[in-house]
Protein backbone atom coordinates (compact mmCIF):
# COMPACT_ATOMS: atom_id res chain seq x y z
CA UNK A 1 0.00 0.00 0.00
CA UNK A 2 1.39 3.14 -0.91
CA UNK A 3 0.40 6.41 1.46
CA UNK A 4 0.20 9.42 -0.68
CA UNK A 5 1.21 12.42 1.89
CA UNK A 6 4.14 15.30 2.61
CA UNK A 7 3.47 16.39 6.49
CA UNK A 8 3.10 13.57 8.74
CA UNK A 9 0.15 14.71 10.90
CA UNK A 10 -0.89 13.05 14.32
CA UNK A 11 -3.60 11.42 11.64
CA UNK A 12 -0.81 10.00 9.56
CA UNK A 13 1.30 8.40 12.54
CA UNK A 14 -1.72 6.81 13.41
CA UNK A 15 -2.50 4.89 10.22
CA UNK A 16 0.66 3.96 9.88
CA UNK A 17 0.93 2.49 13.11
CA UNK A 18 -2.35 0.99 12.26
CA UNK A 19 -1.81 -0.51 9.37
CA UNK A 20 1.76 -1.67 10.39
CA UNK A 21 -0.20 -3.37 13.42
CA UNK A 22 -1.72 -5.40 10.45
CA UNK A 23 0.94 -6.40 8.63
CA UNK A 24 0.65 -4.38 5.71
CA UNK A 25 3.37 -3.62 4.00
CA UNK A 26 3.85 0.24 3.67
CA UNK A 27 5.64 2.71 1.24
CA UNK A 28 4.80 6.69 1.89
CA UNK A 29 4.96 9.03 -1.54
CA UNK A 30 5.86 12.45 -0.61
CA UNK A 31 3.57 14.02 -3.09
CA UNK A 32 5.52 17.36 -3.36
CA UNK A 33 8.79 14.73 -4.25
CA UNK A 34 6.43 13.52 -7.15
CA UNK A 35 6.68 14.24 -10.69
CA UNK A 36 4.75 11.37 -12.28
CA UNK A 37 4.82 10.34 -16.16
CA UNK A 38 1.26 10.86 -18.29
CA UNK A 39 2.25 7.95 -20.32
CA UNK A 40 2.56 4.75 -17.92
CA UNK A 41 2.94 4.06 -14.80
CA UNK A 42 6.15 4.63 -13.24
CA UNK A 43 6.41 3.83 -9.73
CA UNK A 44 9.01 1.86 -8.80
CA UNK A 45 6.23 -0.96 -6.95
CA UNK A 46 3.38 -1.93 -7.99
CA UNK A 47 0.42 -1.02 -5.51
CA UNK A 48 -2.89 -2.82 -4.61
CA UNK A 49 -3.71 0.30 -3.28
CA UNK A 50 -3.56 4.14 -2.50
CA UNK A 51 -4.32 6.04 0.19
CA UNK A 52 -4.70 9.63 -0.07
CA UNK A 53 -3.81 11.69 2.56
CA UNK A 54 -2.17 14.70 0.89
CA UNK A 55 -2.98 18.02 3.16
CA UNK A 56 -2.93 20.43 -0.52
CA UNK A 57 -6.31 19.96 -1.99
CA UNK A 58 -4.78 20.69 -5.60
CA UNK A 59 -1.56 18.31 -5.24
CA UNK A 60 -4.05 15.47 -4.06
CA UNK A 61 -6.21 16.12 -6.81
CA UNK A 62 -4.04 16.00 -9.58
CA UNK A 63 -1.63 12.91 -8.32
CA UNK A 64 -5.02 10.96 -8.21
CA UNK A 65 -5.87 12.28 -11.54
CA UNK A 66 -2.51 10.34 -12.65
CA UNK A 67 -2.96 7.53 -10.43
CA UNK A 68 -6.18 7.10 -11.62
CA UNK A 69 -5.43 7.33 -14.90
CA UNK A 70 -2.73 4.29 -14.57
CA UNK A 71 -5.51 2.18 -13.09
CA UNK A 72 -4.34 1.83 -9.45
CA UNK A 73 -7.24 2.17 -7.23
CA UNK A 74 -7.13 4.84 -4.26
CA UNK A 75 -9.17 5.93 -1.26
CA UNK A 76 -10.66 8.27 -1.63
CA UNK A 77 -11.01 7.67 -5.12
CA UNK A 78 -10.06 10.68 -7.64
CA UNK A 79 -13.81 11.35 -8.39
CA UNK A 80 -14.35 11.46 -4.71
CA UNK A 81 -11.67 14.06 -4.00
CA UNK A 82 -12.78 16.37 -7.18
CA UNK A 83 -16.83 16.46 -5.61
CA UNK A 84 -15.85 16.81 -2.29
CA UNK A 85 -12.54 19.67 -3.24
CA UNK A 86 -15.29 21.51 -4.36
CA UNK A 87 -18.38 22.97 -2.62
CA UNK A 88 -20.12 23.74 -5.97
CA UNK A 89 -19.42 20.31 -6.84
CA UNK A 90 -20.60 18.86 -3.40
CA UNK A 91 -23.61 21.14 -3.27
CA UNK A 92 -25.01 19.97 -6.46
CA UNK A 93 -24.45 16.32 -5.55
CA UNK A 94 -26.29 16.36 -2.31
CA UNK A 95 -29.20 18.47 -4.36
CA UNK A 96 -28.65 15.48 -7.20
CA UNK A 97 -29.44 13.42 -4.41
CA UNK A 98 -31.85 14.92 -2.01
CA UNK A 99 -29.78 15.38 0.73
CA UNK A 100 -31.03 18.72 2.57
CA UNK A 101 -28.70 21.56 2.24
CA UNK A 102 -28.97 25.50 2.90
CA UNK A 103 -29.92 27.36 -0.33
CA UNK A 104 -26.75 28.37 -2.08
CA UNK A 105 -26.78 30.54 -4.78
CA UNK A 106 -23.34 30.81 -7.46
CA UNK A 107 -22.58 33.85 -9.20
CA UNK A 108 -19.61 34.41 -11.57
CA UNK A 109 -19.11 38.35 -11.40
CA UNK A 110 -19.29 40.92 -8.35
CA UNK A 111 -22.33 42.59 -10.03
CA UNK A 112 -24.66 39.24 -10.54
CA UNK A 113 -23.45 38.24 -6.39
CA UNK A 114 -24.24 41.55 -5.17
CA UNK A 115 -27.69 41.12 -6.96
CA UNK A 116 -28.06 37.42 -5.45
CA UNK A 117 -27.07 38.28 -2.23
CA UNK A 118 -29.66 40.98 -1.88
CA UNK A 119 -32.40 38.73 -3.20
CA UNK A 120 -31.44 36.33 -0.44
CA UNK A 121 -31.77 38.39 2.05
CA UNK A 122 -28.85 39.12 5.10
CA UNK A 123 -27.07 37.44 6.71
CA UNK A 124 -25.14 35.10 4.58
CA UNK A 125 -22.34 33.44 4.17
CA UNK A 126 -19.59 33.68 1.32
CA UNK A 127 -17.30 31.28 0.78
CA UNK A 128 -14.30 30.41 -1.86
CA UNK A 129 -15.40 27.31 -3.99
CA UNK A 130 -12.41 25.88 -2.88
CA UNK A 131 -10.50 26.15 0.57
CA UNK A 132 -10.73 24.69 3.96
CA UNK A 133 -10.18 25.08 7.70
CA UNK A 134 -12.64 28.04 7.17
CA UNK A 135 -10.51 30.05 5.41
CA UNK A 136 -12.08 33.25 4.18
CA UNK A 137 -15.35 32.21 5.01
CA UNK A 138 -17.33 35.45 4.99
CA UNK A 139 -20.72 36.43 7.46
CA UNK A 140 -22.06 39.14 5.55
CA UNK A 141 -24.56 41.51 7.30
CA UNK A 142 -25.78 43.89 5.35
CA UNK A 143 -25.14 45.72 1.62
CA UNK A 144 -21.85 47.61 2.57
CA UNK A 145 -20.23 44.51 3.87
CA UNK A 146 -20.95 42.69 0.79
CA UNK A 147 -19.88 45.42 -1.32
CA UNK A 148 -16.31 45.40 0.28
CA UNK A 149 -16.17 41.64 0.56
CA UNK A 150 -16.91 41.17 -3.25
CA UNK A 151 -14.49 44.20 -4.00
CA UNK A 152 -11.63 42.36 -2.44
CA UNK A 153 -12.53 38.76 -4.04
CA UNK A 154 -11.82 40.59 -7.22
CA UNK A 155 -9.31 42.01 -6.16
CA UNK A 156 -7.51 38.64 -5.09
CA UNK A 157 -8.73 37.73 -8.62
CA UNK A 158 -7.74 34.51 -9.89
CA UNK A 159 -9.87 31.22 -10.84
CA UNK A 160 -10.85 31.06 -7.07
CA UNK A 161 -11.72 33.77 -6.07
CA UNK A 162 -14.37 34.78 -9.26
CA UNK A 163 -16.49 32.03 -8.79
CA UNK A 164 -18.96 33.68 -5.59
CA UNK A 165 -20.65 30.38 -3.53
CA UNK A 166 -23.41 32.48 -1.72
CA UNK A 167 -25.34 30.73 0.99
CA UNK A 168 -27.99 31.28 3.47
CA UNK A 169 -26.63 31.72 6.74
CA UNK A 170 -28.37 28.94 9.41
CA UNK A 171 -28.43 30.16 12.91
CA UNK A 172 -26.55 27.19 14.81
CA UNK A 173 -27.31 26.52 18.04
CA UNK A 174 -23.63 27.93 18.90
CA UNK A 175 -22.31 24.19 17.36
CA UNK A 176 -22.31 22.35 14.47
CA UNK A 177 -22.33 18.64 14.60
CA UNK A 178 -19.41 16.03 12.26
CA UNK A 179 -19.71 12.91 11.70
CA UNK A 180 -17.41 10.30 10.23
CA UNK A 181 -18.72 7.87 7.36
CA UNK A 182 -16.60 4.91 6.65
CA UNK A 183 -17.94 2.96 3.41
CA UNK A 184 -21.18 2.25 4.62
CA UNK A 185 -20.83 3.12 8.27
CA UNK A 186 -21.15 5.69 10.43
CA UNK A 187 -18.36 5.46 12.81
CA UNK A 188 -19.23 8.40 15.16
CA UNK A 189 -20.74 11.93 15.57
CA UNK A 190 -19.72 14.81 17.17
CA UNK A 191 -20.56 18.23 18.50
CA UNK A 192 -18.03 21.06 17.60
CA UNK A 193 -18.90 23.74 19.76
CA UNK A 194 -17.77 27.52 19.46
CA UNK A 195 -18.94 31.08 20.46
CA UNK A 196 -18.08 32.00 17.23
CA UNK A 197 -20.06 30.91 13.69
CA UNK A 198 -16.85 29.33 11.98
CA UNK A 199 -17.25 26.14 14.43
CA UNK A 200 -13.80 24.01 13.00
CA UNK A 201 -11.82 22.32 15.45
CA UNK A 202 -8.65 23.99 13.54
CA UNK A 203 -9.81 27.70 14.25
CA UNK A 204 -10.81 26.70 18.35
CA UNK A 205 -13.87 24.66 18.02
CA UNK A 206 -14.65 21.93 20.75
CA UNK A 207 -14.91 18.66 20.19
CA UNK A 208 -17.67 16.44 22.38
CA UNK A 209 -19.54 13.43 21.61
CA UNK A 210 -22.84 14.08 19.87
CA UNK A 211 -25.47 10.66 19.89
CA UNK A 212 -25.98 9.15 16.74
CA UNK A 213 -29.35 9.88 16.53
CA UNK A 214 -31.18 7.48 13.15
CA UNK A 215 -31.05 10.82 11.26
CA UNK A 216 -28.01 11.79 11.55
CA UNK A 217 -26.91 8.62 10.69
CA UNK A 218 -29.12 8.32 7.67
CA UNK A 219 -28.58 11.87 6.50
CA UNK A 220 -24.59 11.06 6.70
CA UNK A 221 -24.95 8.11 4.70
CA UNK A 222 -26.78 9.63 2.32
CA UNK A 223 -24.50 12.98 2.00
CA UNK A 224 -21.65 10.34 1.79
CA UNK A 225 -22.82 7.89 -0.93
CA UNK A 226 -23.92 11.89 -2.77
CA UNK A 227 -20.27 12.51 -3.29
CA UNK A 228 -19.75 8.48 -4.18
CA UNK A 229 -18.25 7.25 -1.26
CA UNK A 230 -14.82 6.31 0.72
CA UNK A 231 -13.50 7.29 4.28
CA UNK A 232 -15.72 10.99 4.33
CA UNK A 233 -16.83 13.35 6.87
CA UNK A 234 -19.57 14.82 6.66
CA UNK A 235 -20.94 18.22 8.31
CA UNK A 236 -24.08 18.65 9.72
CA UNK A 237 -26.02 21.74 10.90
CA UNK A 238 -28.91 22.13 12.69
CA UNK A 239 -31.56 24.88 12.03
CA UNK A 240 -33.54 26.87 14.51
CA UNK A 241 -36.87 24.77 13.85
CA UNK A 242 -35.08 21.42 14.24
CA UNK A 243 -33.83 20.42 10.84
CA UNK A 244 -30.33 18.78 9.71
CA UNK A 245 -29.37 20.34 6.90
CA UNK A 246 -25.81 19.10 5.19
CA UNK A 247 -23.06 21.73 4.57
CA UNK A 248 -19.73 19.99 3.49
CA UNK A 249 -17.98 17.09 2.99
CA UNK A 250 -14.75 16.87 3.54
CA UNK A 251 -12.51 13.82 1.63
CA UNK A 252 -9.19 13.92 3.90
CA UNK A 253 -10.74 14.53 7.37
CA UNK A 254 -8.25 15.24 10.62
CA UNK A 255 -9.67 13.19 13.80
CA UNK A 256 -7.77 13.94 16.58
CA UNK A 257 -9.62 16.28 17.82
CA UNK A 258 -12.43 13.79 17.65
CA UNK A 259 -10.29 10.74 19.08
CA UNK A 260 -10.45 11.89 22.55
CA UNK A 261 -14.06 13.06 22.37
CA UNK A 262 -15.77 10.04 21.16
CA UNK A 263 -13.38 7.18 22.20
CA UNK A 264 -12.94 5.24 18.77
CA UNK A 265 -9.85 3.96 17.15
CA UNK A 266 -10.44 5.56 14.05
CA UNK A 267 -7.20 5.01 12.41
CA UNK A 268 -7.74 1.30 12.98
CA UNK A 269 -11.61 1.20 11.51
CA UNK A 270 -9.95 3.22 8.67
CA UNK A 271 -7.14 0.71 8.04
CA UNK A 272 -9.34 -2.10 8.42
CA UNK A 273 -12.04 -0.97 5.92
CA UNK A 274 -9.10 0.01 3.19
CA UNK A 275 -7.85 -3.40 3.54
CA UNK A 276 -10.97 -4.65 2.94
CA UNK A 277 -11.22 -2.96 -0.32
CA UNK A 278 -7.41 -4.43 -0.94
CA UNK A 279 -9.34 -8.11 -0.76
CA UNK A 280 -12.07 -7.16 -2.44
CA UNK A 281 -10.03 -6.07 -5.39
CA UNK A 282 -7.89 -9.22 -5.55
CA UNK A 283 -11.45 -11.40 -5.77
CA UNK A 284 -11.25 -12.48 -2.13
CA UNK A 285 -14.24 -11.41 -0.83
CA UNK B 1 8.05 79.23 -23.13
CA UNK B 2 7.81 74.79 -23.57
CA UNK B 3 5.23 73.39 -21.02
CA UNK B 4 5.34 69.56 -21.16
CA UNK B 5 2.21 67.31 -20.01
CA UNK B 6 3.27 64.30 -18.74
CA UNK B 7 0.68 62.06 -19.40
CA UNK B 8 -0.63 58.32 -20.81
CA UNK B 9 -3.87 58.83 -21.86
CA UNK B 10 -4.98 61.76 -22.72
CA UNK B 11 -8.34 62.68 -20.26
CA UNK B 12 -10.53 65.31 -20.88
CA UNK B 13 -8.74 67.31 -18.02
CA UNK B 14 -5.76 67.26 -20.43
CA UNK B 15 -7.46 68.36 -23.55
CA UNK B 16 -8.61 70.73 -21.31
CA UNK B 17 -5.27 72.32 -20.08
CA UNK B 18 -3.93 71.97 -23.83
CA UNK B 19 -6.97 74.01 -24.56
CA UNK B 20 -6.10 76.57 -21.99
CA UNK B 21 -2.20 76.52 -22.95
CA UNK B 22 -2.99 77.22 -26.62
CA UNK B 23 -5.56 80.06 -25.92
CA UNK B 24 -2.43 81.83 -24.17
CA UNK B 25 -0.08 81.40 -26.73
CA UNK B 26 1.38 78.13 -25.65
CA UNK B 27 2.48 75.07 -27.52
CA UNK B 28 1.76 72.40 -24.81
CA UNK B 29 4.10 69.45 -25.98
CA UNK B 30 2.79 66.37 -24.72
CA UNK B 31 5.27 63.58 -23.03
CA UNK B 32 3.86 59.93 -22.89
CA UNK B 33 4.57 58.28 -19.77
CA UNK B 34 4.25 55.18 -21.62
CA UNK B 35 7.21 55.95 -24.24
CA UNK B 36 9.53 57.85 -22.39
CA UNK B 37 12.33 56.21 -20.25
CA UNK B 38 14.63 58.87 -17.90
CA UNK B 39 17.66 58.70 -17.07
CA UNK B 40 19.33 59.22 -12.96
CA UNK B 41 20.61 62.73 -14.28
CA UNK B 42 17.46 63.50 -16.33
CA UNK B 43 15.74 62.39 -19.78
CA UNK B 44 13.68 65.11 -20.67
CA UNK B 45 14.70 68.44 -20.57
CA UNK B 46 14.36 71.84 -22.37
CA UNK B 47 11.01 72.48 -20.60
CA UNK B 48 10.48 75.47 -18.38
CA UNK B 49 7.41 73.63 -16.80
CA UNK B 50 6.17 69.73 -16.38
CA UNK B 51 2.37 69.41 -15.53
CA UNK B 52 2.37 65.78 -14.21
CA UNK B 53 -1.05 64.37 -15.04
CA UNK B 54 0.18 60.69 -14.68
CA UNK B 55 -2.84 58.55 -13.40
CA UNK B 56 -0.67 55.98 -11.71
CA UNK B 57 0.52 56.90 -8.68
CA UNK B 58 3.71 55.44 -8.91
CA UNK B 59 4.37 56.51 -11.97
CA UNK B 60 3.77 60.17 -11.12
CA UNK B 61 5.94 60.10 -7.78
CA UNK B 62 8.68 59.17 -9.62
CA UNK B 63 8.79 60.36 -12.71
CA UNK B 64 8.27 64.14 -10.36
CA UNK B 65 11.41 62.92 -8.45
CA UNK B 66 13.34 61.81 -11.38
CA UNK B 67 12.21 64.85 -13.04
CA UNK B 68 12.39 67.46 -10.11
CA UNK B 69 16.11 66.24 -8.68
CA UNK B 70 17.71 67.26 -12.33
CA UNK B 71 16.40 71.06 -12.15
CA UNK B 72 13.61 70.50 -13.68
CA UNK B 73 10.36 72.33 -12.46
CA UNK B 74 7.46 69.90 -11.78
CA UNK B 75 3.56 70.65 -10.91
CA UNK B 76 3.45 68.53 -8.62
CA UNK B 77 6.38 68.46 -7.15
CA UNK B 78 7.61 64.86 -5.46
CA UNK B 79 6.96 66.04 -2.15
CA UNK B 80 3.00 67.02 -2.79
CA UNK B 81 2.51 63.52 -4.76
CA UNK B 82 4.71 62.17 -2.14
CA UNK B 83 2.60 63.19 1.00
CA UNK B 84 -0.68 63.39 -1.10
CA UNK B 85 -0.50 60.10 -3.33
CA UNK B 86 -0.62 58.27 0.58
CA UNK B 87 -2.92 58.48 2.70
CA UNK B 88 -1.00 57.94 5.98
CA UNK B 89 1.55 60.55 4.92
CA UNK B 90 -1.47 62.88 4.32
CA UNK B 91 -3.34 62.11 7.50
CA UNK B 92 0.11 62.81 9.26
CA UNK B 93 1.15 66.07 7.44
CA UNK B 94 -2.76 67.31 8.00
CA UNK B 95 -2.42 66.75 11.95
CA UNK B 96 1.10 67.94 12.24
CA UNK B 97 -0.40 71.47 10.68
CA UNK B 98 -3.50 71.42 12.80
CA UNK B 99 -5.63 70.35 10.34
CA UNK B 100 -8.95 68.50 11.62
CA UNK B 101 -9.20 65.19 10.02
CA UNK B 102 -10.75 62.01 11.05
CA UNK B 103 -9.70 60.01 13.80
CA UNK B 104 -7.68 57.20 12.52
CA UNK B 105 -5.11 54.31 13.56
CA UNK B 106 -2.35 52.74 11.75
CA UNK B 107 -1.66 48.89 12.78
CA UNK B 108 0.37 46.65 11.38
CA UNK B 109 -1.57 42.73 11.59
CA UNK B 110 -4.89 41.73 10.84
CA UNK B 111 -4.85 40.59 15.14
CA UNK B 112 -3.55 44.47 15.98
CA UNK B 113 -6.77 45.66 13.69
CA UNK B 114 -8.86 43.49 14.52
CA UNK B 115 -8.37 44.77 18.35
CA UNK B 116 -8.02 48.59 17.71
CA UNK B 117 -11.30 48.27 15.38
CA UNK B 118 -13.06 46.97 18.61
CA UNK B 119 -11.72 49.91 20.23
CA UNK B 120 -12.47 52.40 18.14
CA UNK B 121 -16.40 51.08 17.96
CA UNK B 122 -18.45 50.76 15.26
CA UNK B 123 -18.63 51.74 11.83
CA UNK B 124 -15.59 52.00 10.72
CA UNK B 125 -13.84 53.09 7.51
CA UNK B 126 -10.68 50.61 5.87
CA UNK B 127 -8.72 52.23 3.58
CA UNK B 128 -5.32 51.01 1.13
CA UNK B 129 -3.28 54.07 1.76
CA UNK B 130 -3.00 54.44 -2.20
CA UNK B 131 -5.76 54.20 -4.82
CA UNK B 132 -8.28 56.87 -5.70
CA UNK B 133 -12.00 56.37 -6.97
CA UNK B 134 -12.76 54.94 -3.89
CA UNK B 135 -10.70 51.92 -4.69
CA UNK B 136 -10.66 48.67 -2.10
CA UNK B 137 -12.64 51.06 0.89
CA UNK B 138 -14.54 49.05 3.40
CA UNK B 139 -17.03 50.51 5.50
CA UNK B 140 -16.67 47.87 8.64
CA UNK B 141 -19.92 47.76 10.58
CA UNK B 142 -19.73 44.75 12.74
CA UNK B 143 -16.97 42.55 13.87
CA UNK B 144 -18.26 39.56 11.65
CA UNK B 145 -17.38 42.21 8.66
CA UNK B 146 -14.66 43.42 9.93
CA UNK B 147 -13.00 39.53 10.20
CA UNK B 148 -13.70 38.64 6.92
CA UNK B 149 -12.61 41.89 5.52
CA UNK B 150 -9.18 41.95 7.14
CA UNK B 151 -8.56 38.13 6.76
CA UNK B 152 -8.71 39.16 2.50
CA UNK B 153 -6.56 41.74 2.88
CA UNK B 154 -4.11 39.52 4.49
CA UNK B 155 -4.83 36.69 2.01
CA UNK B 156 -4.28 40.15 -0.73
CA UNK B 157 -1.01 40.99 1.04
CA UNK B 158 2.19 42.53 -0.38
CA UNK B 159 2.98 46.17 0.02
CA UNK B 160 -0.73 48.46 -0.56
CA UNK B 161 -2.26 46.04 1.81
CA UNK B 162 0.31 45.32 4.43
CA UNK B 163 -0.87 48.55 6.51
CA UNK B 164 -3.84 48.52 8.00
CA UNK B 165 -5.17 52.53 7.93
CA UNK B 166 -8.38 52.50 10.29
CA UNK B 167 -10.48 55.39 10.43
CA UNK B 168 -13.58 56.87 11.87
CA UNK B 169 -16.48 56.74 9.58
CA UNK B 170 -17.78 60.45 9.36
CA UNK B 171 -22.00 60.33 8.74
CA UNK B 172 -21.99 62.54 6.26
CA UNK B 173 -25.26 64.53 5.06
CA UNK B 174 -25.19 62.52 1.54
CA UNK B 175 -22.15 64.60 0.46
CA UNK B 176 -18.72 65.82 0.87
CA UNK B 177 -16.77 68.88 0.21
CA UNK B 178 -14.00 68.95 -2.71
CA UNK B 179 -11.96 72.26 -2.55
CA UNK B 180 -9.38 73.16 -5.10
CA UNK B 181 -6.39 74.62 -4.63
CA UNK B 182 -3.92 76.32 -6.72
CA UNK B 183 -0.75 77.50 -5.75
CA UNK B 184 -2.15 78.83 -2.62
CA UNK B 185 -5.73 79.97 -3.66
CA UNK B 186 -9.21 77.97 -3.26
CA UNK B 187 -10.32 78.33 -6.93
CA UNK B 188 -13.78 76.66 -6.36
CA UNK B 189 -15.56 74.25 -4.84
CA UNK B 190 -18.37 71.43 -5.41
CA UNK B 191 -20.30 69.22 -3.29
CA UNK B 192 -20.37 65.43 -4.21
CA UNK B 193 -23.94 64.29 -3.05
CA UNK B 194 -24.18 61.08 -3.23
CA UNK B 195 -26.67 58.36 -1.70
CA UNK B 196 -23.97 56.10 -1.29
CA UNK B 197 -21.24 56.76 1.53
CA UNK B 198 -18.12 56.30 -1.62
CA UNK B 199 -19.10 59.79 -2.65
CA UNK B 200 -16.55 59.82 -5.37
CA UNK B 201 -18.22 61.33 -8.77
CA UNK B 202 -16.15 58.53 -10.67
CA UNK B 203 -18.44 56.42 -8.75
CA UNK B 204 -21.74 58.29 -9.75
CA UNK B 205 -21.64 61.01 -7.04
CA UNK B 206 -23.18 64.31 -8.81
CA UNK B 207 -21.04 67.53 -8.40
CA UNK B 208 -22.65 71.05 -7.66
CA UNK B 209 -21.35 74.59 -6.54
CA UNK B 210 -20.32 74.67 -3.17
CA UNK B 211 -19.98 78.46 -1.38
CA UNK B 212 -16.34 78.49 -0.50
CA UNK B 213 -17.05 80.14 2.87
CA UNK B 214 -14.10 81.74 5.10
CA UNK B 215 -13.90 78.07 6.94
CA UNK B 216 -13.72 75.88 3.52
CA UNK B 217 -11.12 78.03 2.06
CA UNK B 218 -8.93 78.14 5.33
CA UNK B 219 -9.32 74.40 5.20
CA UNK B 220 -8.78 73.55 2.12
CA UNK B 221 -5.72 76.20 1.76
CA UNK B 222 -4.10 74.96 5.10
CA UNK B 223 -4.47 70.86 4.15
CA UNK B 224 -3.12 71.88 0.69
CA UNK B 225 -0.11 73.82 2.58
CA UNK B 226 0.35 70.69 4.78
CA UNK B 227 1.44 68.76 1.90
CA UNK B 228 3.48 71.19 -0.11
CA UNK B 229 1.39 73.20 -2.09
CA UNK B 230 0.59 72.62 -5.92
CA UNK B 231 -1.99 71.62 -7.30
CA UNK B 232 -4.40 69.48 -5.53
CA UNK B 233 -8.01 68.82 -4.54
CA UNK B 234 -9.06 68.57 -0.77
CA UNK B 235 -11.87 66.34 0.24
CA UNK B 236 -13.60 67.82 3.22
CA UNK B 237 -16.61 65.71 5.30
CA UNK B 238 -19.24 67.48 7.38
CA UNK B 239 -19.99 65.62 11.00
CA UNK B 240 -23.06 65.88 11.87
CA UNK B 241 -22.32 68.35 14.65
CA UNK B 242 -20.84 71.04 11.81
CA UNK B 243 -17.56 70.35 12.08
CA UNK B 244 -15.54 70.23 9.16
CA UNK B 245 -12.91 67.57 8.80
CA UNK B 246 -9.96 67.31 5.84
CA UNK B 247 -9.81 63.53 4.86
CA UNK B 248 -7.80 63.30 1.48
CA UNK B 249 -6.08 65.38 -0.66
CA UNK B 250 -5.20 64.47 -4.47
CA UNK B 251 -2.27 65.28 -6.12
CA UNK B 252 -3.54 64.25 -9.93
CA UNK B 253 -7.69 65.11 -9.35
CA UNK B 254 -9.98 65.13 -12.33
CA UNK B 255 -11.95 67.91 -12.59
CA UNK B 256 -14.11 67.55 -15.78
CA UNK B 257 -17.41 67.55 -13.26
CA UNK B 258 -16.40 70.59 -11.61
CA UNK B 259 -16.31 72.83 -14.27
CA UNK B 260 -20.34 73.46 -14.91
CA UNK B 261 -21.84 73.91 -11.37
CA UNK B 262 -19.03 76.06 -10.62
CA UNK B 263 -18.55 78.13 -13.55
CA UNK B 264 -14.93 78.43 -12.87
CA UNK B 265 -12.88 76.91 -15.63
CA UNK B 266 -10.42 75.18 -13.41
CA UNK B 267 -7.82 74.37 -16.74
CA UNK B 268 -7.13 78.08 -17.03
CA UNK B 269 -6.19 78.59 -13.36
CA UNK B 270 -4.09 75.25 -13.60
CA UNK B 271 -1.99 76.78 -16.66
CA UNK B 272 -2.24 80.32 -15.22
CA UNK B 273 -0.43 78.89 -11.98
CA UNK B 274 2.18 76.54 -14.17
CA UNK B 275 2.87 79.74 -16.04
CA UNK B 276 3.50 81.85 -13.63
CA UNK B 277 5.85 78.73 -12.04
CA UNK B 278 7.88 79.06 -15.67
CA UNK B 279 8.25 82.35 -15.55
CA UNK B 280 9.98 82.36 -12.18
CA UNK B 281 13.30 82.75 -11.43
CA UNK B 282 15.53 79.95 -11.98
CA UNK B 283 16.67 78.27 -8.39
CA UNK B 284 12.66 79.61 -6.86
Amino acid sequence: MGILCSRIRLEEKLIFKALGERGVELNRLDERHLALQLQANGLSKPYDLIWCRAISHSRALYALSVLNGWGIRAVNSYQVVHTCGDKVLTSLALIQHNVPTPRTVVALSVEAALRAIEEMGYPVVLKPAVGSWGRLLSKVNDRETAEAVLKHKATLGGPMHSVFYIQEYVDKPSRDIRTLVIGDEVVYAMYRRSAHWITNTARGGEASPCPLSPEISELSLAAAQAVGGGILAVDLMETGNGRLLVSEVNHTPEFHGAMQAVGVDIAGRMADYVLQMVHCRRGLC
Amino acid sequence: MRVGVLCSRVRVEEKLIFKALRQRGVDGERVDANAITLGLSGGINGYDVVLVRCLSHSRALYASKLLGDNGQRVINAYDVIAASGDKLLTSLALAKRGVPTPRTQVAFTAQSALETIEQMGYPVVLKPLNGSWGWLLAKINDRDAAETILEHKHTLGGYRHSIFYIQEYIEKPGRDIRGFVVGGEVIAAIYRQASHWITSTARGGDATACPITPEIEHLSRAAAEAVGGGVVAVDILETSDGRLLVCEVNHTAEFRNSIAPTGVDIAACIVDYALEVAAMEPGR
